[in-house]
C-alpha cells in the first residue's frame, strides 16, 4: 500500500510493505517473500530472465519509458569485458518522490531487483547513485546492502550460484542533471554531470569505458515480481502498450498528498478526486502537471485521461515520472512556471549555449513579467526562446526548461496578460 | 557507394558529391566538397565535444538535426547544411551567444578576426532580443601571457582541452554550472609553468582569452600576413608572421601535420623583437686608406671586394664562419666562397639550452634544445659546430688569422677587439654592427630571415621555405644574393637570380640537396634526402 | 484501507517530522526514519560497499582536522576499493572531506588532488559543479528549503521567510552565533509532504511556518541526535559560489 494513505483501487506490487519498519530488514524482507526471485533468476539462464522482462512489457520507471527487457538486450553476450549495472537513485525532478519511499521502505526488493538485473546483463558491479541529499535512506539501503553481503546475497557466490556481483552504494554531491544517465555515469566516474553524446550508447561505452545499463530505482524494484510471477503475470495490469503497475506521486493541493501504486491507465481524474480526495479546501482544479515539472502542463478541461504512456502524449503532455503535480485556482501560473524555469537554470550543467543561454534568459524575462515589466512581446520572445532550446542540444533538460513555459502560454495566456496589462513596462524597441 | 576495398563513403553534401575515408565526420566530409560548417568547439588537433551547437546540420531522413563535428558520413547519405532548419538553428544558437556577450568590439582585441563577429555577420540576427542584464564575470590574469575576459567567453572549452590533451597539464577547468559556469586555473595558480599555453589564445575564437604581448597593439585588419619559419630552435614550427608598419607584431603558428600540428611554443611565440632592431647595417662600407669605413654603393663594394678577392685566392688559410639564424642559401654559399678562395675551416656557434621541453600531446613537437632554427642545416652544408652552449669562444684561429675571414650574421658580441685585426681580408656580411666587425675591411649588410626568401633545415633534416614579411632597411640584400654575385665575379658562373636558384645552386655541390626545388618544398617542406635525415633523438646526442 | 471523504471534511494533516504519519498513526518517527535500523556506522568505514555513503553535512567538523588520519584513512582506503579507477573516488573523497572540515576550501581541493593524482584545477571543477560541496564555510545547522513548485504550492515561500526572521539572518550567510545558515533548495524529492526542510542530514516535512520556532530550539537539543555516522548526527551541505543568490 502506498504512502502516506492507502486506497482500494490500488494494486500492491512495489508498494506493498511501504509503512511496515520489518520490511526494510534483511529478516522481515525473507518473511514476506523476499529473494526467492533471486534463486529463481539464479537457476534460468540470464538471456531467460531479459526474456521474462521483455515479456512484462515493463518500461522505465524514471521518465522516458523505455521498454526495459529490450535495453537489457543491447547489452553484450560475450565481449569478455566486465559490465556494469548502475541503478539511479538521483531522483530530483520536482515533483518526484517516489524513489524515496521504496528506498527508506523496501531496500532489500532493490538490491533484490538489482541483484537480478545485473546477473541478467552480465554485470559484475552494481552502483546504486543517490541523491546527496538523501541521507537517511542511503543509510538504510547502505546497511541493507551490508546484511545481503552478511548473508551471501551480494559479492562472492551468490546464494552459493558460482555469481559474483558487488554493491555499491555511492552518493552524489546536488545535481539535478546527473539524473540523466549519461551525465550520472561521469559523476560516477568523478567528473563533472555533463551528459555525453550518444552515440556511443552505455551498452557499448559506458561507466569507465565498459557496457552499462542504468535503470531507474522503481524499474528495478518491479523485477522481482516479475521473475517471481512471470511477465504474463504483469500484464494482468496496465494498458496493452504500458503494462503493469505505477507508483504515482500526488502533490499540491490535493487532499491526500502521497504515493500512490495504480494500474498504468488509471483515470487522472479518478486520481484526483477519488483517491486523493479531490482539492483542498473546497478551491476548484485549475491545473495540473502530469508527469513532473519536465512535461507540458494540463488546464483543468484536459484531465479527462488515462494515464499511461500513450494517452497522456496523445493529451500533449507526458507521463514522465507519473509526478502529478495538482493546481488550485488560487495559483500564480506565472510565479509557477518562473520558479520551474529558475531550476532548470540553476541545474543546468551550462555545456550547450541554447541550455546555458536559455535557460538563464527564460527565468529573466519570466521575472519581469511576474515583477509587471513585462510587454505582449516577451510573450512571443518566450515562445520563440522555447523552440530554439529544444532538440538541440546534447540532453533534454533545455526542452523541459521550455515545455512549462510554452504550454502555460498557450493554455494559460490571460494570468501572463493579466501580469503585463497590471505592470508599468513600455515597450523598448530591440535594437539597442 | 561503399568502396570495399578502398573503405571509402560516397554523400552527397548540399548537392555535391563527394568521396571520402570510412569514419569520415561530417565536418570533415563538408570540407572535402568545399563547404564550410560553421563551428566553435570542434577543432582539428582536440577532441570534438559537439556542445557549442553551431555546427547542427540537416541529414536526410533523421529528425533531430544532427553536430557535424562528431557525426560520422554513413553512405548515400544526403546532408544538408544551409537548410532553412539548420540555418534557423544556427541562428538561434548566435541569438543566445549574445544574450551575454559584451559589446566589446571596440576594444577587444580579436575584432577583425574573431568568429563570433564573423558568424554574426553572415547569418545571425541583425539584433538580439535579450533586454535583461548581463552577466559579469570581469578580467583574470591566467598568468604568463595570458589574460582571461570571462564576459566574452562563449564556453567553448577549447582551451581547456587544449591544456589537457595537448599541453599535458591541466591547469584550466570550467568552474560553476549552467549560465555561471566560466574557465579559471586553481586559484594562484597560472599558466606561467607551462610552455604551450599561448596556443590557448590562437585557438579561443573570441577574445576571452588575449595575449598580453599583443594587447591593444595592432587591429588585426592592419596587419600583413606571411609564411615563415620559427627562428628560436631547430623544431622549425612553421609560422604567420604578422607585421604592421614594417614592425613585428607577433608570431602565430602554421599547421603542418608533419613538424608542429596546430601549435607553437611560447618560448618561440614571444621571441621576436629581434627582427624589429633599429640599429641596422644600411649601407656597405668599405675601409679606407685611413682606415675608416666609407659607405659605398653596392657597386662598389662589390667591384672593389671581387678584387680583393681575386687576389687573396689561394694565398692562405680561410675561415668562415656560418650563422644558424641564416638560410641554407646563405650560409651555402658562403662556404662555397670559401672553398673557392682555397678552402679552409667552416665553423658557426649557436645556443643550445640545459633541456628541451617536449608537448606531450604531439610528440614529434618540442621546443629544442639547439635555440636557432638552421643548426642542422649548417651541418648539412659541412659547417663544423665550435663554441660552447652560449655561444661563446671557439673562434680564436678566425680571430688571429692571418688570411681569409668570412663573417654571416654572427655579431661576434665575446670576441676581442682585435678580431681579424691581422687577417689579409676579413668580409663581414651582418645585419647590426658588432664592435668586434669593425676590423672587417668589408662591412655588407644583409637581411634578416624574415626580409628575404629562403630555407632552414630543421633538427630532422627537414628543408622548410620561409617568404620575405619585412622591407629591408637601407640597402640590405639577401647574403646569398651579395655572395652570389661575389661567387660570380670570381669564377665568371652566372650569379642566382632569385632565392629558389640559389636552392638549387647548393645542389650541385652538396648531395643532400640532390633533387630538391622549391616548387617541391612548397609551404610544408621536405626532408633531405636520405643520408643526413635523423631521428629526432640522434640529432641531439652529440 | 480507510479513506477520509472528500466534501467539506477537514483536511487531515500529511506526515511530516515528528511521527506525523497520515493513516500510519502507530509508527514513531524513528520507524519512520529507519534509526534503530541503521543503528551506529562506524567512522572507519564498516562495510566497504557503503564508505561512499556517509552523510557529509554535520554539525560537528574541524575546518583544521587533517583529511587522511585515523579511521579516515581506514574509510579512504575502503572507497577507494570499489571504483576501477582512482579518479572515481573524487566525489566520496570530497564528501568525507566536507564531513570532517565543514567545507572544502582550496587547501582541500589541493589535498584531494594530491591523493587521487589529479590536477587541482579539475578537483575545483568538480567540486564547484555540485551544490551540496560548501565552497566557504556555514552555519552548525545548514537549514534548506526546499521553495520548488510542489512545496512552493504549499507556501515554502513564507517558510523560508519564518526561518529568517526567526533567526535574524539573510540568505547564504552565516547567523551571529554561528549555529544557522538558511538557503532555498531545490527540490528535495519529498514533494507529498510539503513544505520540506533539510537540516544537515535530517529531512522536517510538513513544515509550516508555524512549526519553525519548535524546529530550531529542537536543534542540537536531542540526544538521539547522536545516532549517526559515528558523531553527533545533524550532518552539513551545501552552498556552491553565488549558490544563494539567483541569477
Amino acid at each position: 500500500m502506498a504512502y502516506p494513505y492507502r486506497h482500494e483501487r490500488e494494486t500492491r506490487v512495489i508498494s506493498a510493505h511501504f509503512g511496515d519498519p520489518e520490511a526494510r530488514t534483511l529478516k522481515g524482507w525473507r518473511e514476506r517473500g523476499g529473494y526467492a526471485a533471486l534463486e529463481k533468476a539464479l537457476g534460468m539462464d540470464r538471456d531467460a530472465v531479459i526474456e521474462e522482462v521483455k515479456q512484462s512489457g515493463l518500461r522505465g520507471r524514471g521518465g522516458a519509458g523505455f521498454p526495459t527487457g529490450m535495453k537489457w538486450s543491447f547489452m553484450p553476450k560475450d565481449d569478455g569485458k566486465p559490465h556494469y549495472l548502475l541503478i539511479n537513485s538521483d531522483e530530483s525532478e520536482p515533483g518526484a518522490f517516489k524513489d524515496r519511499e521504496l528506498c527508506r521502505w523496501t531496500p532489500h526488493q532493490l538490491i533484490e531487483g538489482a541483484l537480478i538485473a545485473a546477473y541478467a546483463i552480465r554485470a559484475v558491479h552494481v552502483y546504486i547513485y543517490m541523491r546527496g541529499e538523501f541521507f537517511e535512506p542511503a543509510q538504510i539501503v547502505a546497511r541493507a546492502i551490508e546484511e545481503a553481503y552478511e548473508a551471501g546475497i551480494a559479492g562472492k557466490n551468490i546464494l552459493g550460484s558460482g555469481v559474483d556481483i558487488d554493491v555499491t552504494l555511492h552518493l552524489g554531491a546536488g545535481a539535478y542533471i546527473c539524473g540523466e544517465e549519461t551525465a550520472l555515469m561521469n559523476s560516477l566516474e568523478g567528473r563533472r554531470g555533463q551528459p555525453r553524446i550518444k552515440p556511443p550508447f552505455p551498452a557499448a561505452v559506458g561507466a569507465f569505458g565498459m557496457p552499462t545499463t542504468i535503470n531507474n530505482v522503481e524499474t528495478v524494484s518491479t523485477v522481482p515480481h516479475i521473475i517471481k510471477n512471470g511477465g504474463a503475470w504483469y500484464r494482468q495490469w496496465g494498458t496493452e502498450k504500458s503494462p503493469g503497475t505505477k507508483l504515482f506521486n500526488v502533490s499540491g493541493h490535493v487532499v491526500r498528498r502521497g504515493n500512490y501504486e495504480l494500474p498504468l491507465g488509471f483515470p487522472l481524474k479518478d486520481l484526483i478526486y477519488d483517491v486523493c480526495g479531490g482539492i483542498r479546501d473546497g478551491r476548484k482544479l485549475k491545473a495540473v502537471i502530469p508527469g513532473g515539472s519536465s512535461v507540458p502542463i494540463l488546464s483543468a478541461d484536459e484531465i479527462d485521461i488515462a494515464m499511461d504512456y500513450e494517452s497522456v502524449a496523445a493529451a500533449g503532455s507526458m507521463l514522465g515520472t507519473a509526478s502529478v503535480i495538482v493546481m488550485d485556482d488560487r495559483t500564480n501560473i506565472v510565479k509557477q512556471v518562473r520558479r520551474m524555469v529558475e531550476f532548470y537554470a540553476h541545474e543546468s550543467c551550462g555545456q550547450c549555449t541554447p541550455c546555458r543561454e536559455g535557460t538563464a534568459w527564460l527565468a529573466k524575462i519570466l521575472r519581469r513579467i511576474e515583477n509587471g515589466q513585462g510587454t505582449e512581446a516577451d510573450l512571443d520572445t518566450l515562445l520563440e526562446i522555447g523552440r530554439n532550446m529544444s532538440g538541440t542540444t546534447i540532453c533534454v533538460l533545455s526542452d523541459s526548461a521550455a515545455a512549462p513555459v510554452a504550454s502555460s502560454i498557450r493554455k494559460f495566456r490571460d494570468d501572463y496578460l493579466a501580469l503585463i496589462r497590471r505592470g508599468t513596462r513600455v515597450a523598448v524597441p530591440a535594437a539597442v | 557507394m561503399a568502396n570495399e576495398q578502398n573503405d571509402t563513403i560516397t554523400c552527397t553534401i548540399n548537392g555535391v558529391q563527394v568521396t571520402v575515408p570510412k569514419g569520415t565526420r561530417i565536418i570533415e566530409a563538408a570540407e572535402a566538397a568545399g563547404v564550410g560548417i560553421p563551428h566553435y568547439c570542434y577543432h582539428p588537433g582536440l577532441s570534438a565535444p559537439a556542445m557549442c551547437r553551431m555546427c547542427l546540420v540537416e541529414v536526410e531522413g533523421m529528425p533531430k538535426l544532427t553536430p557535424a563535428c562528431v557525426t560520422t558520413v554513413a553512405d548515400g547519405q544526403k546532408i544538408l547544411t544551409e537548410s532553412e532548419k539548420a540555418r534557423a538553428a544556427r541562428n538561434g544558437v548566435l541569438e543566445f551567444y549574445l544574450v551575454n556577450h559584451p559589446l566589446d568590439c571596440p576594444i577587444c582585441d580579436q575584432a577583425g578576426e574573431c568568429k563570433l563577429q564573423d558568424y554574426v555577420h553572415q547569418e545571425g540576427r541583425a539584433h538580439g532580443r535579450s533586454q535583461e542584464g548581463k552577466r559579469v564575470f570581469g578580467r583574470d590574469d591566467f598568468g604568463g601571457d595570458i589574460l582571461y575576459n570571462g564576459d566574452r567567453c562563449i564556453m567553448c572549452t577549447r582551451c581547456v582541452r587544449f591544456m589537457r590533451e595537448i599541453a599535458g597539464d591541466e591547469i584550466l577547468g570550467v568552474v560553476q554550472r549552467g549560465n555561471r559556469s566560466v574557465i579559471d586555473t586553481f586559484f594562484d595558480e597560472g599558466l606561467e609553468r607551462s610552455n604551450w599555453a599561448g596556443n590557448i589564445v590562437d585557438i579561443c575564437p573570441v577574445g576571452a582569452l588575449v595575449s598580453k604581448d599583443f594587447l591593444h597593439k595592432a587591429r588585426a585588419w592592419d596587419l600583413d600576413h606571411t609564411p615563415s619559419i620559427c627562428p628560436n630552435c631547430s623544431q622549425g614550427c612553421n609560422i604567420r608572421i604578422d607585421t604592421r608598419d614594417n614592425l613585428v607584431q607577433r608570431f602565430k603558428p602554421r599547421a603542418n601535420p608533419d613538424v608542429n600540428s596546430y601549435w607553437m611554443c611560447d618560448y618561440g611565440r614571444l621571441r621576436y623583437e629581434g627582427l624589429n632592431r633599429g640599429d641596422r647595417i644600411e649601407a656597405p662600407l668599405v675601409r679606407d686608406a685611413q682606415g675608416n669605413l666609407v659607405a659605398t654603393s653596392w657597386q662598389d663594394a662589390i667591384v672593389a671586394l671581387v678584387d680583393r678577392l681575386r687576389e687573396v685566392r689561394g694565398t692562405g688559410p680561410v675561415v668562415a664562419v656560418g650563422s644558424a639564424v641564416h638560410g641554407n642559401e646563405d650560409n651555402g654559399l658562403l662556404g662555397r666562397l670559401a672553398e673557392l678562395l682555397g678552402g679552409g675551416a667552416a665553423v658557426f656557434r649557436s645556443a643550445r639550452a640545459d633541456e628541451e621541453i617536449p608537448c606531450p600531446g604531439f610528440p614529434k613537437l618540442a621546443r629544442r634544445r639547439d635555440l636557432a632554427p638552421n643548426v642542422r642545416g649548417l651541418e648539412v652544408l659541412g659547417f663544423e659546430r665550435t663554441g660552447d652552449d652560449a655561444a661563446r669562444g671557439g673562434l680564436d684561429a678566425a680571430a688571429t688569422s692571418r688570411g681569409v675571414v668570412l663573417v654571416l650574421g654572427d655579431e661576434l658580441a665575446d670576441q676581442p677587439a682585435t678580431f681579424g685585426a691581422d687577417a689579409a681580408l676579413f668580409v663581414y656580411l651582418g645585419t647590426t654592427l658588432g664592435p668586434a666587425a669593425r676590423n672587417a675591411h668589408f662591412v655588407l649588410p644583409v637581411t634578416t630571415f624574415a626580409e628575404q626568401e629562403g630555407t632552414f633545415t630543421n633538427f630532422e633534416g627537414r628543408a622548410q621555405r620561409f617568404w620575405p614579411a619585412l622591407q629591408a632597411p637601407g640597402l640590405a640584400r639577401p647574403a646569398w644574393q651579395v655572395l652570389g654575385v661575389l661567387l660570380a665575379g670570381l669564377d665568371e658562373t652566372q650569379a642566382p637570380a632569385s632565392a629558389a636558384d640559389a636552392f638549387l645552386l647548393l645542389a650541385e655541390f652538396n648531395d643532400a640537396f640532390r633533387g630538391l626545388s622549391y616548387e617541391m618544398l612548397g609551404p610544408r617542406g621536405a626532408l633531405l634526402n636520405e643520408s643526413v635525415k635523423l631521428a629526432a633523438g640522434a640529432a641531439e646526442v652529440k | 484501507m480507510s479513506r477520509e471523504s472528500n466534501a467539506g471534511a477537514q483536511t487531515p494533516k500529511n506526515p511530516g517530522w515528528a511521527g506525523e504519519t497520515g493513516e500510519f498513526t502507530h509508527l514513531t518517527e524513528a520507524d519512520v526514519r529507519g534509526t534503530a535500523y541503521v543503528g551506529r556506522r562506524p567512522p572507519e568505514g564498516g562495510h566497504p560497499s557503503g564508505a561512499c555513503s556517509y552523510p557529509y553535512q554535520r554539525a560537528e567538523r574541524d575546518p583544521e582536522a587533517p583529511l587522511f588520519e585515523g579511521p579516515y584513512r581506514g574509510r579512504l582506503e575502503k572507497i577507494l576499493s570499489r571504483y576501477p579507477e582512482k579518479r572515481a573516488a573524487l566525489l566520496p573523497t570530497l564528501a568525507m572531506a566536507q564531513e570532517i572540515r565543514g567545507h572544502i576550501s582550496p587547501e582541500t581541493m589541493a589535498e584531494v588532488a594530491r591523493v587521487l593524482d589529479l590536477s587541482p584545477a579539475y578537483v575545483r571543477g568538480v567540486a564547484t559543479f555540485y551544490t551540496m560541496y560548501n565552497k566557504r564555510p556555514v552555519g552548525k545547522y545548514l537549514i534548506q528549503v526546499c521553495t520548488n513548485v510542489a512545496c512552493n504550492l504549499c507556501g515554502a515561500d513564507e517558510v523560508m521567510a519564518a526561518f529568517l526572521d526567526h533567526i535574524g539572518v539573510e540568505p547564504g550567510e552565516i547567523s551571529e552565533d554561528g549555529r544557522f545558515t538558511v538557503v532555498e533548495a531545490e527540490c528535495l524529492g519529498a514533494c507529498g509532504f510539503p513544505t520540506a526542510v533539510q537540516i544537515n542530514e535530517r529531512y522536517f516535512e510538513n513544515v509550516t511556518p508555524e512549526d519553525v520556532p519548535a524546529i530550531l530550539a529542537s536543534l542540537g537539543a536531542s540526544p538521539e541526535d547522536a545516532s549517526r555516522g559515528g558523531e553527533a548526527a545533524v550532518p552539513a551541505g551545501i552552498g556552491s559560489e553565488g549558490d544563494a543568490e539567483q541569477d
